[in-house]
């Protein structure tokens, strides 16, 4: 989605920067000393990203994003016996997730096992708003997320019409987000790889 | 309730539950007559009871699907906003009931569908926006005449009703060779409804559940979609999304110029831009040069498939009928086309479209199309829609490029012409229709409008 970046006058810019500067002083004003001096120390480079225009944006209702690329952060209490399902399950995997694969917009996945194995943290990166695409999971691959998910407490099944309030639910969306390429999704990854390769061939052949 | 001579016969071999077509309005399963004229009028309800006794003397007129046998050529349809809903005293569980995009309107989303700069409710003409848009009135006939009848008749009915406010009245169609503002033949490609009635059309692909386009059926999911309660408000409904497109018609034939140096040249450009000739023809079908006898064939002008075209040198993959219908193109995300489907009527006003229009100045003669979306989740559907097919290129791998025909343009946007041995990219693609106005409507079945203007 496009947004526009409105560059203030250098002025206002400065006091803003100013500005925030103190705001972090007085953050700091009651740390231990060491985190205080390493602040006054890391102020030049600070200073630059305070003086950038906004980078985040929102995710459709909940999560972060940065360009094309959103976060989704998520903790789910396991039903009895999910933890070592779904362990499991992933460790036969052996990390090849085909299906992500066929998704198309999925940057990374990670399942981390919490609190003696009674919550799941799941956290991805992907392109664009998920929910849009909700109904396509729920009539082309149903059972893979059913699969994934069916050890959370309470989860509904990804065709139910209550499935997006669910993942919302649990959702805790990153206090703060960074992408290298924010501008560049998975399917245009693909692409620039094919292009490189393209132009690496044409290059070997008149060379 | 349901007779044999109401449901189509061909459900009962498929299992599929037959559609109470009689309860359904026509508006949703009829297609636009050829030639087509009609008029849109915008109602606003000032008294609760004013409001109930309109339904209750338009209710007669409003036809059902049931005849779309019968040549009827001339009928009234009837959408209902949020604010309508409210205005003649639907009870309040009953409006919680409804999708929360439908309750706030299309202004209010403007956010999810990417209405913003020139497209940003702000701009937008009066009444849409306002929560005034109550009621949404359309008179659909084939020849002006009838019109002119049908229309007369609706209009004694709300004219003699002190609590009732016409705040927009639109003619439209009666346009040349039925072509829209731009001068293309449209309306082509529609989806195939399960149990619709309509025969399939070569090209149509398999039908879609009823449940995506009318409440109270099965869907795509095996389901039927979230509905508005009670039943008999909700049941055989759907939703309609309308939105006003101004045409600029200067910039569009400016971009053509700049690009073409013959008619030739400017037709096929024209002919990418779409994926099809002015004269409907695709060009999957008629690659090179026009072909009109394809495009005025019903059993022709839809019949392809993008086996032979996976890298769009035919039909440009960033063409506005293979975003908005992209068949079996293979695409960058995992998508089911078929949930994204919507019934389109479109609604062309003003003068016809004029080659040698090139001013700036003819750029804000009145003329476009009001759009008609209609679909079970309309709301859902037209952001969809509107944020990854139209206003995005990622599903098809045609980065930041948008729909050349409806998307909203950033500065120097292009549009890329796959071609052997490398493509073209045409620079200087602007907003060519301007979003003017929008609402949601809710179209009750025949029932429905029957319980709401019966409430008490």
């Amino acid at each position: 989605m496009a947004t526009e970046t409105h560059t203030a006058p250098r002025a206002d810019q400065e006091l803003v920067v100013e500005q925030k500067i103190q705001k972090l002083r007085e953050l700091y004003a009651d740390a231990p000393d060491l985190r205080r001096v390493a602040l006054e120390k890391g102020l030049p480079n600070l200073k630059r990203e305070l003086a950038a225009a906004t980078g985040t944006q929102n995710a459709g209702r909940i999560g972060a994003r940065q360009g094309k690329v959103s976060e989704l952060t998520g903790i789910f209490p396991f039903a009895k016996g999910g933890a070592k399902r779904l362990r499991g399950l992933l460790q036969l995997l052996e990390g090849n997730f085909k299906l992500a694969d066929a998704v198309g917009t999925v940057h990374d996945m990670r399942f981390v096992f919490l609190d003696n194995d009674t919550k799941l943290l799941f956290a991805t990166a992907y392109d664009g708003d998920w929910d849009a695409y909700i109904s396509d999971f729920a009539t082309k691959i149903p059972d893979a997320l059913d699969l994934l998910f069916c050890d959370a407490v309470g989860w509904p099944g990804i065709r139910s019409p209550k499935v997006k309030d669910w993942i919302v639910e649990h959702q805790i969306s990153a206090e703060a987000w960074y992408v290298a390429n924010p501008n560049l999704t998975v399917a245009e990854t693909r692409k620039l790889a094919r292009v490189g390769k393209a132009v690496e061939q044409f290059l070997d052949n008149i060379g | 309730m349901l007779t044999a001579k109401d449901s189509v016969d061909s459900n009962r071999s498929t299992g599929a539950p037959a559609l109470e077509l009689n309860e359904i309005q026509a508006t949703v399963l009829r297609q636009r007559p050829a030639p087509y004229c009609g008029t849109h009028v915008i109602l606003r309800i000032d008294e609760v009871r004013a409001g109930r006794e309109l339904l209750r003397l338009l209710t007669p007129h409003v036809d059902s699907a049931a005849g779309w046998r019968e040549a009827a050529n001339a009928w009234l349809a009837v959408g209902i906003s949020y604010s309508g809903l409210e205005a003649l005293g639907v009870p309040r569980d009953s409006l919680e009931s409804f999708p929360e995009a439908f309750r706030v309107g299309m202004a209010a989303r403007a956010r999810q569908l990417g209405d913003e700069g020139v497209n940003d409710p702000k701009n937008w003409e009066p009444p849409f926006g306002t929560r005034d848009v109550h009621i949404g009135l359309s008179a659909f006939s084939d020849s002006e005449e009838k019109r002119r009848r049908i229309l007369a008749m609706a209009r004694e009915q709300y004219e003699r009703l002190s609590g009732i406010s016409v705040l927009l009245t639109q003619d439209f169609g009666l346009q040349p060779g039925d072509l829209n503002p731009l001068g293309y033949k449209d309306g082509i490609d529609q989806p195939p409804i399960e149990g619709g009635g309509d025969e399939p059309r070569p090209g149509q692909g398999p039908p879609i559940k009823a449940g995506e386009f009318i409440l109270g059926y099965a869907g795509e999911a095996g389901v039927p979609l979230p509905m508005p309660q009670p039943d008999v408000l909700g049941r055989n409904g759907t939703y309609v999304g309308l939105r006003k497109y101004q045409s600029r018609v200067g910039a569009f034939n400016r971009f053509l110029h700049a690009n073409g140096r013959t008619d030739d040249e400017r037709e096929l450009l024209a002919a990418k831009l779409v994926g099809r000739w002015r004269s409907g023809a695709p060009l999957t079908l008629a690659p090179d040069v026009d072909n009109p006898a394809i495009g005025q064939d019903p059993h022709r002008n839809n019949d392809f498939t993008y086996a032979n075209d996976p890298r769009g040198r035919q039909v440009p993959l960033g063409s506005h009928i293979r975003r908005m219908n992209p068949r079996d193109t293979e695409l960058a995300r995992l998508t089911d086309v078929n949930l994204h489907r919507v019934i389109r009527r479109g609604t062309t006003y003003g003068p016809p479209y004029d080659p040698n229009a090139l001013s700036e100045k003819d750029d804000e003669v009145p003329r476009g199309a009001y759009f008609l979306f209609i679909s079970a989740k309309a709301m859902a559907t037209i952001e969809f829609l509107q944020q990854e097919w139209i206003n995005d290129g990622n599903f098809i791998g045609a980065g930041n490029e948008r729909d050349p025909i409806v998307g909203l343009q950033e500065k120097d946007a292009t549009f890329t012409i796959p071609k052997a041995p490398v493509r073209r990219r045409v620079h200087g693609i602007e907003t060519f229709n301007v979003l003017r106005g929008g609402e949601y409507f809710f179209m009750p079945s025949l029932s429905a409008l029957k319980w709401l203007s019966e409430l008490s």
